[in-house]
Formats: structure tokens, C-alpha cells, sequence
């Protein structure tokens, strides 16, 4: 498929044009006061010179630190990319950067000794326990490529629900890791080069020492065993290298996106073939495309009364460019089967049905009569109670119910138990657009806020549907768009929250998924939507039985196949926008309940739907309910709560993936 | 107290009445007239209310008010509402306050609020306009609203009065200054125009070296070598993030800031630097004695 990129460009003429942009951009700068001094600033400060100080303290030393971090970033993802055979494996996809991001949030509030003592081990410690998890997550699926991004996916939103959690109670006490979360390269001496660049440099002689090795995994698993190599302590060896640089590149300057996704396939579709020339010209490749994004960035955003941090930018900018990759891929390995679909069948879906909805309607009682206030516990049925409790109770069961319903389509539509609504993009489409309401209207109305939010969905289903259209929808496409948008919107949110804007608490709550805004005429509104759109899904019924048997038997069948996924998609698009403007883009309700449904053996699509709309809307009235109780007066938004319990048992239930 | 057309739960109406004693006994304000009682999400009203004399019924994020605006205290009285962005709607309504308070940021809460009590949403910090003027309209908007007319002019004008003791207080012909917190060894918040540090050095006749351009509230997010080459003194608001102080030790750029090299950095306590009277006097007061300690040494 990726053939077609014939030699117009060899990865040498790649550098050249951007070592060359590079330059220019670096002489102009220089130049702006004069070259000769400026280029003797490197070594040396000129003694009464403001003008040298700064160069020689800050702007060499930042250079040099994009050059490094982001050589380092495209070695790590070079050395990913060959041990999984995955051109998507990446720090960033595979959730290295936002664990160890949490690990230093975490770090800073509870033990902030362990700061002082090494911010890289704690980097590193996050880093590494964060992909060892979505390595456990696709080891059952035998490592393959959608699988692992997916599952890099699932345990990035989870580091980022935590991150979320710590920012909406101690926003204040965590604004500095803010902007080193969205990874800016300032320096003020050379401190943080003398550190980095020993470990790139050891990283990058351990990886050419392993060059040979690691070239035989280009052979599949039995050729390469016979040839005598141990393929797991190989892999562990690259893996464990890979964390290395990331961890060591990210403690410096935080987290920076896409450099070692994009560099390396850029060489590759450049025509570097061999692993010892992809290594190098995708190391030089990420160190001028850093650089380069850095020197511009600094050029452009000088006068702004706040900092564009480069990481999120090449983020943000990286965003479309993966876009414009996925097609371009080989994506090998086993592909998703549908095979695992297949659990134990209860034999009495309907008996197991009524006990889901009598367990609801006991906790339906309890999250109307029980709450607190500020003389502790009480329990109530007056109205004047009833009117804060059961909107948020509606709101919260509706929503459960369309992420639930939303989830189900599109883990059927795929094949894929990984899939969910979340994973598609377009609850982070409509979140892009709320954090630009929040930010440029001087005061929005909840109403305003929803028909942004709304059209913002609806934009990202149409770059959804028009990206895919040609490809007729291929489930692996289409999760893979969402992970590109999802990533967008990760950039889009670092660097308004990198801001330090005292309007970046009202983001975060949104964003943490909280039935707090909703009142009862919009319960009420939600509700029918949810009974409406769920009634929606009964003429799919048939269809969703054939889907997962894959596109050949399902056209056997005589289903159309791609009319199917479409209208399907649009439902699904319709679930997810209106159950978003609700609990955020967090929850993890459209990942877990189907899931949770089709492990207690609702196996038929009639049943899975109904199963997993009793399980999402239990959820999130428990998670609605415990949310405003554990911590209270403070509330635990539901979005958050749902996801903070479904991650737990979704470690609990990853043998059984 | 009680809201009108529904009878009050019992264990509610005892527990507002706990409320009240411990409110009338903790606080003794003088009895001229009962002030409506009030809740405030905002923390700039919280601190300005308390400045009047009066015990808010409930603050939002008091624990975190301590922390980052510390003085004045709110008294013990004072109800946790959760979450200054969403704060506990069943807990508010338990209360029954007269009145909520709140600034432009909550103003999409403030529907919802309106259903327990009337809301005011008052703004401080408007890109138009001068910010000392603003925040005398907002002192006396309050006091208004809590029937403390008199104590909101006594407020201005004593905090008036100590800012120009203060100012005859100044070593003669100061360096401009340059304000700054730090949010991790190589960013710096730095404040200027909109602010209230701002404010406070023009009403001192100091001043700012810092003619960037700054947000709506008053400062800029920059990395440290944007300060290299201004000509000021340095002042630091605390507090330092973990590990930052040995870092800047480190830091060539910083060891040459001309401030940290003739050792005549200033470092202040915290002060809320969104703050309105009594927290521009306690930063009055805190610099005007760093500055006079300063030059002591100097002699």
C-alpha cells in the first residue's frame, strides 16, 4: 500500500531542505544584532553585553536542547517502531510522556522531596509503568499495531482523567507543571544540556550496539528465533532503551508531541530502509524538525503576553500531519478478529436483565433520598432537595445510557472490545470547541455553550466521514482518525491551560465531566433523547449481529456494508455529541459498559444493547452519586468518578480481554 | 431564614440555627443592624467582606483560600462551599443566604444560583479603565450590599492613609522594580498593567520595569531570559516551587541578573495577586519594609 512513495525525496534531501530552514531561521536571529558576536556567544559571554547574555545563557542552549530532545524523541520512536513492527508506536501513542507527567504531578503534591532528589527517575518511573500497562493491555491481542495505539490510547485518558482529578483540586499549587506538561524548551543556562546530553548519547550507542539484533526482528518471530536470538529479552532490552531517552528527554523539557511518530516515518517514506539508516537519519531528522518549529515559534510568538510552550505546538501541528499518514501506513500484524467477541452466553438474558434494573432502581432511591449538609448526613424526599438531586440523577443515567448504546454500536461496527465513542474523536471535537467559547465569549450562557459544543461534534463527525469515506469506513482508519483528533485536542488543552488564565478552572471542571450544569428542563430534554436515540438502534438490531462476523461473511448476507457502518457512525455521532455536552469527554462509560455486558454474557446484539444501557446509566448514578459524597462540599465530577472506577476494573478485567 | 413557601426540614432548620449562633458568637460585630447574610465563590470578595467586618455565611475552597490568599482569615464560622467552579448547590441552598456573590468567571452558574438567592456578580480587573478605581467601586459595591456604606469608606480610606504613611516611608529616588513569581525555574509569571501589584506601585510612586503586555489579569507568562537586560530591582513572590531555589543556583542566566548579583533581590511573603484592599495594603506594607531593610543595608 505504502509503496507508491517512490524516490523523489531520499531522507539526506529531507534534512538538507530543513537543516537549511533551520539555519536561516538561526542566522536571522543572530544577525539581528550582529553574527560574529552572536556566534562568539556561544562560548563566551562579552562582558556589559545584555544582548550576548541572553544568547549565550538562553537562546544557544535552547537550540542545542531541541537539537537533543528531539533527536532523542525520534530515536526512542525509531527503536519503538522496529521492536513492535509498528509504525504508530511512539512515546506519546504508547503513553510514556502522560504517565510520567501524572508521576511528577503526583510527585510534586504528595513528595516533593522527590523533585529535588531526581525529577528524571520520577519521569522515568511513570513513563515506564505507564507502557508496561499498554503492553499488558495488547499482549493477548499478540501486540498488534491498531491494538497497542488503542490501547496507548485508553491508558493516556486515563493518566489524563487522574492528571484531571489533581488539577481540579490543587490547580493552584500545580500551575508550573502545567507548562512543563505542555513541554517548553526555554533554558536559563547550560545546566539542563550538560544532563541530557550524556543519556542521548549513551542511548545512542546502546542502540547502535543493538543495531544488529534488532534488525532481525524485521523477520518474523520464527525465522528470527532461529537464527538464535531471544526474542523477548531483545524486546524488553529496545523497549527498556526506548523508555530510557523518552524519560530522560521528558523530566527536562516536559512533554512533546509527535517528533518520534512523525520523524521516523518520514524516513521511511523518504525510502530509508535498514534500521542503521532509519536510526540516523530519523535521529537528524527529529533534532531539525524541533529545532526548526522551536526557532520559528520563538520568532513569531515574542510579543504575546504568554507562552506558546513548542511541545504542544508540534502537537497541534502533528495532529494533521498523522491525518495525512494514516493512509499512507502499512499496518501489519494480526489485524483486530472478531473471534474474541465471543464470551459465555448467559442462558437467561432476560432474568439477568432485571436484576440490572432492579440494582438501579435501588441505587436510583439512594442517590434521590441520601446526601449531606453541612451538619453530615441526612435523607429527604422534599422538593426543595429534589430539585438539585433529580436533574443531575436523569442527566447522569441518560448519558450512561448513550455512551453506553454509542459504545456498543461501535465496539459491533468494529470488532474491537477497545473501541468506544471517547476513542473516536468526536467528544474531543465538541471539547475543542467549548474551551474556545469559554475563551473568546466575555460571558457565555449554559445555552451558547451547548449549540457550540454540538457544532463543534458535529464538524468532527464531518472530518470523520469525509476522511473515511474512501476508504469505506475500515474500522482500523476510523479509530485511528479518532486518535489523531483525540491528540489534537490533548495539544489544544496544554496550551490554553499552560496559560495560567484563573478561566482554566472552569476548563477543567467541564472537561472532568460534571452533571453540575444541567437543569431540569434539560434532564428532561436528555432523557427523551436518550429513550429516542436508543429506540433508534432497534431497526440496527440485525445488522449489529452480522457486523462483527466480518465485512465478507456480512456481505454474504446481502448486508451493505458500507450504508451499514455510515448510518450507524451518525447515530453513533448523535449518542456521543449529546451525552458529551453533558459529562465532559472523559468518561470511560462508552469504553466499560459494553464491555461489562458482553462479559456477563449478554451476547446477542438485542441483549447488549439493553444489558449495556442498564450498566452505563448504573454506573454513572453511582458515580454521580458517590462523586457529590466522598469529598463533599467539594464534588468529584461524574465523568471523573466513572472513569476513576471503570479504570480500575478495566486493569482488573485486562487478562480477560 | 427560612425559605418561604416550603416548611423547612427540621434537621436543616436546627442546623442553619447551629450555624447562626456559632456565626453571632464567633464574629462580634457591632449590632447596629443585622447584615443580610452572605456567600461569596470569589475569594477577592471573601477577603474584601471579612476586611468590613463581616463573616460570609460560606467561601468557596477555604482551605485553599488559606493557602494562597492566607490574610485576612476567614473565621471559623465560615461554610466550605467545594469547589469555587462548582460549588455545593444542595449545601448553598441549606444555608438560605440572602444574597451570592459572585465575579464575572462563575457568571454561567449564576441561573442556577439565582434559584436560592439573588446574585450579584461584581467585576474587578476590567481591561478598560484603572484597576485602583475598580477596586474602590468593588469595595463600596459590597458594602453597599452588606449595608456597611460607612465601613467600605472607612476601609478605602484608611487603606489610603497607610499607603501614603508608606510612601513617605521610601528611600529617596527607588529603582523601578520588576515583580515576579516564579512557576517552575525557567517561567516566571511577571505583573504589570491590569494588576494589582500594579496598582500598588502606582499609588506608591514606584516604578514597574515591566512594560510588556499582560493578560486580563494583570501579568505575563515568560521565560526567564525576556528579563535579562531590563534595568530593575528584582522582587520575588513567594512561594518558590519545590526544587526551584537550588535550581536558580545553578542557573547562569539568573546568577547574572544584575538584582541577584549585587544581592539586592527582594522575596516577599505571598500575597493574592488578584486580590483587592486588604491585599494591595499587606503588599504595600511587606515592600515598603523590604525596601527600607534593603537600603539599610546598603548604607
Amino acid at each position: 500500500m505504502s509503496t507508491t512513495s517512490r524516490q523523489r525525496l531520499s531522507p539526506a534531501a529531507v534534512c538538507l531542505l530543513l537543516g537549511m530552514v533551520c539555519i536561516s531561521a538561526a542566522v536571522t536571529h543572530l544577525t539581528a544584532a550582529d553574527l560574529g558576536d552572536g556566534l562568539r556567544s556561544l562560548w563566551t559571554v562579552m562582558p556589559g553585553n545584555v544582548e550576548s547574555l541572553t544568547l549565550h545563557y538562553s537562546w544557544w542552549p535552547r537550540l542545542g536542547m531541541a537539537l537533543l530532545a528531539g533527536g532523542g524523541l525520534a530515536l526512542a520512536g525509531v527503536l519503538m517502531q522496529q521492536v513492535l513492527r509498528n509504525p504508530l508506536a511512539a512515546p506519546t501513542t504508547l503513553g510514556v510522556a502522560s504517565g510520567a507527567n501524572l508521576a511528577l504531578m503526583l510527585a510534586s503534591l504528595m513528595a516533593p522531596g522527590l523533585l529535588v532528589l531526581g525529577r528524571e527517575w520520577v519521569a522515568l518511573a511513570g513513563g515506564g509503568g505507564a507502557m508496561a500497562l499498554v503492553m499488558a493491555l495488547a499482549w493477548q491481542r499478540g501486540l498488534a499495531p491498531v491494538v497497542v495505539v488503542l490501547a496507548g490510547l485508553v491508558v493516556n485518558l486515563y493518566a489524563g482523567a487522574l492528571g484531571m482529578a489533581l488539577l481540579l483540586f490543587h490547580q493552584e499549587a500545580l500551575k508550573g507543571l502545567l507548562i512543563w506538561g505542555a513541554g517548553s524548551l526555554a533554558q536559563n543556562g547550560w545546566g539542563d544540556v550538560a544532563f541530557l546530553s550524556p543519556r542521548v548519547m549513551l542511548g545512542a550507542l546502546a542502540a547502535w550496539l543493538l543495531l544488529r539484533p534488532l534488525s532481525v526482528l524485521e523477520l518474523d518471530d520464527a525465522s528470527a528465533r532461529s537464527l538464535g536470538v531471544s526474542l523477548k529479552y531483545l524486546r524488553l532490552g529496545g523497549l527498556g532503551l526506548a523508555v530510557f531517552i523518552t524519560g530522560c528527554v521528558v523530566s527536562v523539557v516536559g512533554v512533546v508531541g509527535f517528533i518520534g511518530l512523525a520523524a521516523p516515518n518520514i524516513v521511511r517514506l523518504a525510502g530509508a530502509r535498514r534500521l542503521g539508516a532509519r536510526l540516523a537519519w530519523s535521529t537528524l531528522l527529529g533534532a531539525l524538525m524541533l529545532a526548526t518549529t522551536d526557532l520559528l515559534l520563538q520568532h513569531f510568538s515574542g510579543a504575546l503576553p504568554t507562552l506558546i510552550p513548542t511541545g504542544a505546538t508540534t502537537a497541534a501541528l502533528g495532529a494533521p500531519l498523522l491525518l495525512w499518514l494514516i493512509p499512507r501506513l502499512r499496518l501489519g500484524g494480526r489485524q483486530p478478529t472478531a473471534s474474541r467477541l465471543e464470551v459465555k452466553r448467559h442462558p437467561r438474558p432476560t432474568r439477568l436483565a432485571l436484576g440490572l434494573a432492579m440494582l438501579l432502581s435501588v441505587a436510583v432511591i439512594l442517590a434521590v433520598t441520601l446526601g449531606q449538609t453541612a451538619d453530615g448526613w441526612f435523607a429527604s424526599l422534599e422538593g426543595d432537595v429534589l430539585q438539585w438531586r433529580v436533574p443531575r440523577l436523569i442527566a447522569a443515567a441518560a448519558s450512561g445510557v448513550m455512551l453506553a448504546i454509542a459504545g456498543t454500536l461501535i465496539q459491533r461496527i468494529t470488532a474491537n472490545p477497545m473501541a468506544s465513542p471517547e476513542i473516536l474523536g468526536i467528544s474531543g471535537g465538541s471539547a475543542i470547541a467549548l474551551i474556545a467559547a469559554i475563551y473568546l465569549l466575555p460571558a457565555p450562557g449554559n445555552l451558547t455553550l451547548v449549540g457550540i459544543g454540538t457544532l463543534g461534534a458535529l464538524t468532527t463527525l464531518a472530518v470523520l466521514v469525509i476522511l473515511n469515506h474512501r476508504s469505506g469506513f475500515v474500522p482500523e482508519r476510523l479509530l485511528l482518525t479518532g486518535v489523531a483528533i483525540t491528540a489534537g485536542v490533548d495539544a489544544v488543552r496544554s496550551i490554553v491551560l499552560a496559560g495560567g488564565d484563573p478561566r482554566g478552572q472552569q476548563i477543567i471542571a467541564w472537561l472532568s465531566g460534571s452533571t453540575y450544569y444541567v437543569d431540569l428542563p434539560s434532564a428532561v430534554i436528555v432523557g427523551v433523547l436518550a429513550v429516542a436515540l436508543g429506540l433508534a438502534a432497534r431497526p440496527f438490531i440485525r445488522w449489529l449481529d452480522i457486523l462483527p462476523l466480518g465485512a465478507a461473511t456480512a456481505t454474504a448476507l446481502g448486508v451493505s456494508v458500507d450504508r451499514a457502518r455510515l448510518s450507524l457512525l451518525l447515530l453513533v455521532a448523535l449518542l456521543t455529541a449529546s451525552a458529551t455536552l453533558i459529562v465532559g469527554p472523559l468518561s470511560f462509560v462508552g469504553l466499560l459498559a459494553p464491555h461489562m455486558a458482553r462479559l456477563a454474557g449478554f451476547a446477542r446484539a438485542r441483549d447488549h444493547l439493553l444489558g449495556a444501557a442498564l450498566i452505563g446509566a448504573l454506573l454513572m448514578v453511582l458515580a454521580d452519586w458517590l462523586g457529590r459524597q466522598l469529598l463533599f462540599p467539594q464534588e468529584i465530577p461524574a465523568g471523573l468518578m466513572a472513569s476513576l472506577l471503570g479504570g480500575a476494573y478495566f486493569l482488573w478485567g485486562l487478562r480477560r480481554l | 431564614m427560612s425559605s418561604p413557601g416550603l416548611p423547612a426540614h427540621p434537621v436543616r432548620t436546627r442546623g442553619v440555627l447551629v450555624l447562626l449562633a456559632t456565626f453571632l458568637l464567633s464574629a462580634p460585630l457591632d449590632a447596629e443592624s443585622d447584615p443580610p447574610s452572605i456567600v461569596t465563590l470569589d475569594w477577592t470578595q471573601a477577603e474584601t467582606l471579612v476586611a468590613l467586618g463581616i463573616a460570609p455565611l460560606g467561601v468557596a475552597q477555604i482551605a485553599a483560600y488559606h493557602d494562597w490568599v492566607g490574610e485576612p482569615r476567614l473565621p471559623e464560622s465560615v461554610v466550605d462551599l467545594g469547589l469555587r467552579s462548582q460549588p455545593n448547590l444542595e449545601l448553598l441552598a441549606s444555608l438560605s443566604p440572602d444574597h451570592i456573590l459572585i465575579s464575572p468567571m462563575f457568571a454561567n452558574l449564576s441561573p442556577r444560583l439565582a434559584r436560592i438567592a439573588p446574585v450579584s456578580n461584581l467585576a474587578l480587573y476590567m481591561p478598560q479603565g484603572d484597576t485602583w478605581q475598580q477596586i474602590h467601586q468593588l469595595t463600596r459595591e459590597i458594602g453597599a450590599l452588606v449595608d456597611r456604606d460607612g465601613e467600605a469608606e472607612a476601609l478605602i480610606e484608611t487603606t489610603e492613609n497607610r499607603l501614603e504613611e508608606l510612601q513617605d516611608r521610601l528611600p529617596d529616588d527607588p529603582a523601578p522594580l520588576l515583580m515576579v513569581q516564579f512557576m517552575d525555574a525557567r517561567h516566571v509569571r511577571v505583573f504589570g498593567d491590569n494588576g494589582l501589584y500594579q496598582a500598588v506601585l502606582e499609588r506608591l510612586g514606584l516604578t514597574n520595569a515591566w512594560t510588556g503586555t499582560t493578560n486580563p489579569w494583570g501579568f505575563s507568562l515568560v521565560a526567564i531570559e525576556r528579563l535579562a537586560g531590563i534595568e530593575a530591582r528584582l522582587v520575588v513572590i513567594e512561594p518558590y516551587p519545590a526544587g526551584v531555589p537550588a535550581e536558580l543556583r545553578e542557573s547562569g542566566l539568573w546568577q547574572h541578573q544584575a538584582s541577584v548579583r549585587d544581592e539586592s533581590l527582594i522575596t516577599l511573603p505571598p500575597v493574592w495577586s488578584f486580590g483587592a484592599l486588604p491585599s494591595a495594603r499587606r503588599f504595600a506594607e511587606q515592600l515598603v519594609a523590604a525596601l527600607g531593610e534593603a537600603t539599610h543595608v546598603d548604607d
